[in-house]
């Protein structure tokens, strides 16, 4: 009996040691706050590197391969950046566990460039509990500049969703006066800042939003979504969604036989496949003409080609993603939200911590980010806890995005 | 006390004791992975108890996790209830849940109860967003910061020790664990657990001793879904978040898959099961990040432990304990 007693506790033991051992990763530890050594800085922030939304795993991904860049060259303030992504499929219920795995084991100097709204709502209670930084969240929902005195350590940067909404709301107003307007949009904070953006912007005029129809994240399809907003009799819709469900209401669109004048939000928009997928090669003349807003170079659009930054940019994806598509607008995003993070951290000083990091960002100014549009400027002050609220507008044709008109300027308050 | 009995409770005071001490042993993000295998345990011997020992397989245990889980974010959010209470009621309501679907489910058996029960694990995501005004929808219930999380925010002392959260939720979840072990045991050792076993070797031989097939089954999905509804509350509690896709499908399977790696039909394996169901998404992923490697990676372990162990692994306990008691008849030269 003992030698069975003896035998079925090491069984035990053998059993708990082997998840013990699945994944013992070397912690950093800082002089004052976490993530911070002589040499290094590291960050932590999700992705979903797999499943539906994976196109957005080129967010991180450009991000990467900048860091390796300034890497490369010296790093910030002497001190080498390791960014380390955690995949969370898109699901929120991922994000918890990934995020915490990422403060309370790997123990990053600050969480950056989470992507995805339900996902960061998830985590931002957590975060601020634990006072570490949610530097640059990957969503434009309007709450992360809004609720900033609530959550200090968060802080948004691409335009708001609802300024995005906005200029739609703006530009339809003046060009369409009069437009019946179908919206499809994505059932969470995401869709409904957009909408209630294009709302506004649509005050005091005669278009009109006559029909929204909302779609759930994890639902297979849309074509009953865009059979309703059909029938609505819209001149125009507007798409507020994730490239899957984008490129199907396309689709379903064409099929019903419906012609409605097309806007299309910048977070699918810039997504490099979303568009030519619609298009299905030529065959979906909807796509031509496609309304959208831009704040980022567009590393397809001839305009760039002999831009300077974005032959840097070419220069490297080849270097440090070899295998990642460069035509891939999101990467640009990782690039410019990358450098923003890079010249916050070295403005933080020789002495970096945490609270260096949050008084950088509460009266932040950076001129010449070369990923964005010229003109652009990122920039927090005050109360105003927004780093982009400006952009252009652009059109899609003959397979390519084109910018027209001056800069949108908008204002949160 | 007969023999066997001893050597079980004097293997499972072993392991208690093991459990209750790995935590100083490890640092406490370590013991948060740990409190998710003990959370999963209890699901497992929930649904080992319908699978293993009844004979009624069920691909929809997420859906009767989900129903604890919910019941307990929505008691936390809208009711103010603290999270250690709302956990008899989630077992309670799942078990309702869990009784209410034995009835019509008594009369389906085989593929046709895999089916149904795989129905319930796909609708209930879906259903779950459709009541968007009670259980939040699709961006679900935050419960992380509330005051009615113990932990969360400030650690909590007990018996002198200052728990931060992660070990709180490790204690919470490992004590549940070993209760419901410890029920689980006494409930098949008994009457109730013969009837189970009879009923699934052979209904016709279950009828003529005199059990009740429909009584027997239902009851047997009341306990399991008891079992499903407390991991769901754990769930939620650890997660400190649940939306429709805290609970999804691969759930389900992911728990069947557990307690096929544990040993169906047998409590001991089980640990390895949840352990299996924690650690190896983790494992696979870290292996290769390329999309679609670790799905493989992890398919092909499920097959190759399968055909290795049959019986999972207290099958392999029981195979090895065999030997070395072969071992001991022989006389030695």
């Amino acid at each position: 009996m003992n030698r069975k007693l003896t035998f079925a506790c090491l069984a035990l033991v053998a059993s708990l040691a082997l998840g013990a051992t699945a994944a013992l990763a070397g912690t950093a530890r800082g002089t004052s706050d976490p993530g911070v050594t002589s040499s290094t800085i590291l960050l932590g922030g999700t992705a979903p590197l797999t499943g539906l939304a994976s196109p957005y795993a080129s967010v991180s991904r450009g991000a990467d391969a900048y860091f390796k860049y300034v890497n490369a060259r010296g790093g910030v303030n002497g001190r080498t950046i390791i960014y380390r992504v955690v995949d969370d499929g898109y699901n929120p219920a991922l994000t918890v566990p990934a995020t915490r795995q990422l403060v309370e084991q790997d123990r990053v100097f600050a969480v950056f460039n989470s992507l995805g709204t339900s996902q960061n709502l998830a985590v931002r209670p957590y975060l601020t509990s634990m006072k570490v930084p949610q530097l640059f969240v990957a969503s434009g929902a309007t709450t992360w500049g809004r609720d900033y005195e609530q959550f200090p350590y968060t802080i948004g940067f691409q335009p708001s969703y609802q300024a995005e909404g906005w200029v739609y709301g703006k530009y339809l107003a003046r060009t369409a006066p009069g437009a019946t307007i179908a919206v499809l949009f994505q059932n969470d904070d995401y869709g409904k800042d957009l909408l209630g953006g294009l709302k506004r912007g649509l005050q005091r005029s005669k278009a009109k939003v006559i029909a929204a129809q909302p779609y759930d994240p994890t639902s297979p399809e849309v074509s009953s979504q865009i059979a309703k907003l059909k029938a609505s009799g819209a001149d125009t819709l507007v798409i507020f969604a994730t490239p899957t469900f984008a490129v199907q209401a396309y689709t379903f669109a064409h099929k019903l036989g419906w012609k409605p004048r097309r806007v299309i939000n910048n977070a699918v928009a810039s997504a490099s496949t979303t568009m030519a997928r619609a298009a299905a090669d030529g065959q979906n003349p909807l796509v031509n003409s496609t309304i959208s807003i831009a704040y980022l170079k567009d590393p397809t659009v001839a305009e760039w080609q002999s831009d300077p930054a974005m032959k840097l940019y070419r220069t490297i994806m080849a270097r440090y993603a070899p295998d990642a598509n460069a035509d891939d607008p999101l990467h640009v995003y990782g690039m410019a939200v990358a450098w923003t993070a890079v010249d916050a951290l070295r403005k933080s000083g020789k002495d970096l911590t945490r609270a260096a990091l949050q008084k950088v960002l509460d009266r932040f100014t950076a001129v010449g980010n070369p990923f964005m549009l010229p003109g652009i400027i990122v920039k927090t002050s005050g109360k105003d806890h927004f780093p982009v609220e400006q952009v252009l507008l652009q059109r899609w044709q003959n397979g390519a995005w084109k910018s027209f008109g001056g800069l949108w300027g908008y204002r949160a308050s | 006390m007969s023999r066997t009995t001893l050597r079980t409770l004097l293997v499972f005071v072993a392991f208690a004791v093991v459990v209750m001490v790995l935590p100083a042993f490890v640092n406490d993000f370590r013991a948060q992975q740990f409190s998710y295998v003990g959370i999963y345990l209890i699901a497992l011997i929930g649904l080992d108890i319908l699978t293993g020992y009844t004979g009624q397989i069920s691909l929809g245990h997420g859906a009767f996790m989900a129903i604890g889980g919910y019941t307990t974010a929505i008691l936390m959010i809208d009711h103010g209830v603290k999270d250690i209470a709302t956990i008899p009621i989630a077992i309670l309501v799942a078990g309702v849940a869990g009784v209410l679907f034995g009835f019509p489910a008594a009369r389906l058996s085989g593929l046709y109860l895999a089916l149904a029960t795989f129905g319930i694990a796909v609708a209930t995501p879906e259903l779950i967003k459709r009541f968007e005004g009670f259980t939040g929808g699709g961006s679900g219930v935050n419960l992380f910061g509330t005051p009615e999380l113990t932990a969360s925010l400030t650690p909590v002392r007990l018996a002198g020790v200052e728990l931060n959260f992660n070990n709180w939720l490790y204690y919470l979840a490992w004590t549940l664990a070993l209760a419901g072990y410890v029920i689980a045991w006494l409930i098949l050792r008994g009457r109730t657990g013969r009837a189970f076993r009879a009923v699934r070797d052979s209904e016709t031989a279950a009828v003529s001793s005199g059990v009740s097939l429909t009584r027997m089954k239902v009851i047997a999905f009341g306990i399991s879904a008891a079992y499903a509804g407390a991991a769901g509350a754990m769930f939620a509690i650890a997660t400190t978040y649940v939306n429709p896709d805290t609970f999804p499908v691969a759930l389900s399977i992911f728990l069947l898959v557990g307690v096929v790696v544990g040993g169906l039909g047998s409590l001991k394996g089980l640990v390895v099961g949840a352990v299996f169901i924690q650690f190896m998404p983790l494992w696979t992923q870290s292996i290769s990040k390329k999309p679609g490697a670790p799905a493989v990676v992890y398919g092909v372990i499920l097959i190759l432990v399968v055909l290795a162990l049959p019986g999972g692994a207290s099958g392999l306990v029981s195979r090895v304990t065999q030997l070395v008691r072969r071992g001991q008849d022989f006389p030695k030269p």
